[in-house]
């Protein structure tokens, strides 16, 4: 199976929904199991709402970037935005217990549990994030 | 997404169906400030028809458990989905907030507390 797609939206967290679910739609119809899909539906969308907020800052003109790749038993998203990226080697733990009650920071450890690998490119404006469909690595 | 409230034992429950994420989380946030205005300070959220939930749903009720520990309130949950409790779980905040399988069990734990 080799599918790939690529789709630019401009920041509105309407579009990230739409873009989301006709991901996560087609991810049902090829009978993923339920579970992996959940973590690529969270990642993905946990990935656009950063680009949207903390890279775009909320600039309803600049666009982001969105191209998943599937062959054979992995899927490969990548998420782009326009913005000036981010130092992401020092992100702080959301887990630790001075941390727990902060109400951000959880988005990118999520992302970083969820999916099997996930890299920052571009000086943190591209993540590139990696999940095996059937959780087995190739 | 779908929010009911209703009062129970001096309990306020909210029970909720749908997405908790970007684009709701503020009416979440709304419907949970309204109800602690009118000094209804145990709360209980059931999320038994909730499958998905974000990190901004998640700092949605960060934030209100922080304004009810201040007030002396109580915020705990209830049935929640094995999948959307996997991600309190990834994040600890299973050590933050009370979370119980069974309604009747999450009421009668305030009362014990009260």
């Amino acid at each position: 199976m080799i599918r790939v797609g690529k789709n630019v939206i401009l920041t509105d967290s309407r579009l990230l929904k739409k873009v989301s679910k006709k991901l996560i739609k087609n991810l049902k119809k090829s009978k993923i199991d339920e579970e992996i899909i959940f973590d690529i539906h969270v990642s993905l969308e946990e990935a656009l709402r950063n680009a949207m907020i903390h890279g775009n800052k909320s600039d309803i003109r600049k666009k982001i970037i969105i191209e998943t790749e599937i062959i054979n038993n992995r899927i490969t998203l990548c998420i782009e935005d326009e913005g000036e990226g981010f130092n992401f080697s020092c992100l702080p733990n959301p887990t630790l217990d001075e941390n727990l009650l902060k109400e951000n920071g959880r988005g990118i450890y999520l992302m970083k549990h969820l999916m099997d690998k996930i890299t920052f490119e571009k000086g943190g404006r591209r993540v590139v994030m990696v999940k095996f469909l059937d959780r087995k690595p190739l | 997404m779908d929010i009911r409230i209703e009062e129970k034992n001096g309990i306020s429950i909210l029970r909720m169906a749908g997405d908790i994420d970007i684009n709701t989380a503020p009416a979440l946030k709304d419907s949970l400030e309204s109800v602690i205005r009118n000094k209804n300070i145990l709360i209980l959220i059931n999320l038994s028809g909730v499958d998905y939930i974000d990190s901004s749903g998640l700092a949605t009720l960060v934030e209100i458990l922080k304004s009810l520990n201040k007030q002396g309130g109580k915020l705990k949950l209830t049935n929640l989905s094995v999948k959307v409790k996997g991600l309190f779980e990834i994040t600890k905040l299973t050590q933050l907030f009370d979370i119980l399988d069974k309604e009747d069990e999450a009421i009668n734990s305030f009362d014990k507390q009260k």
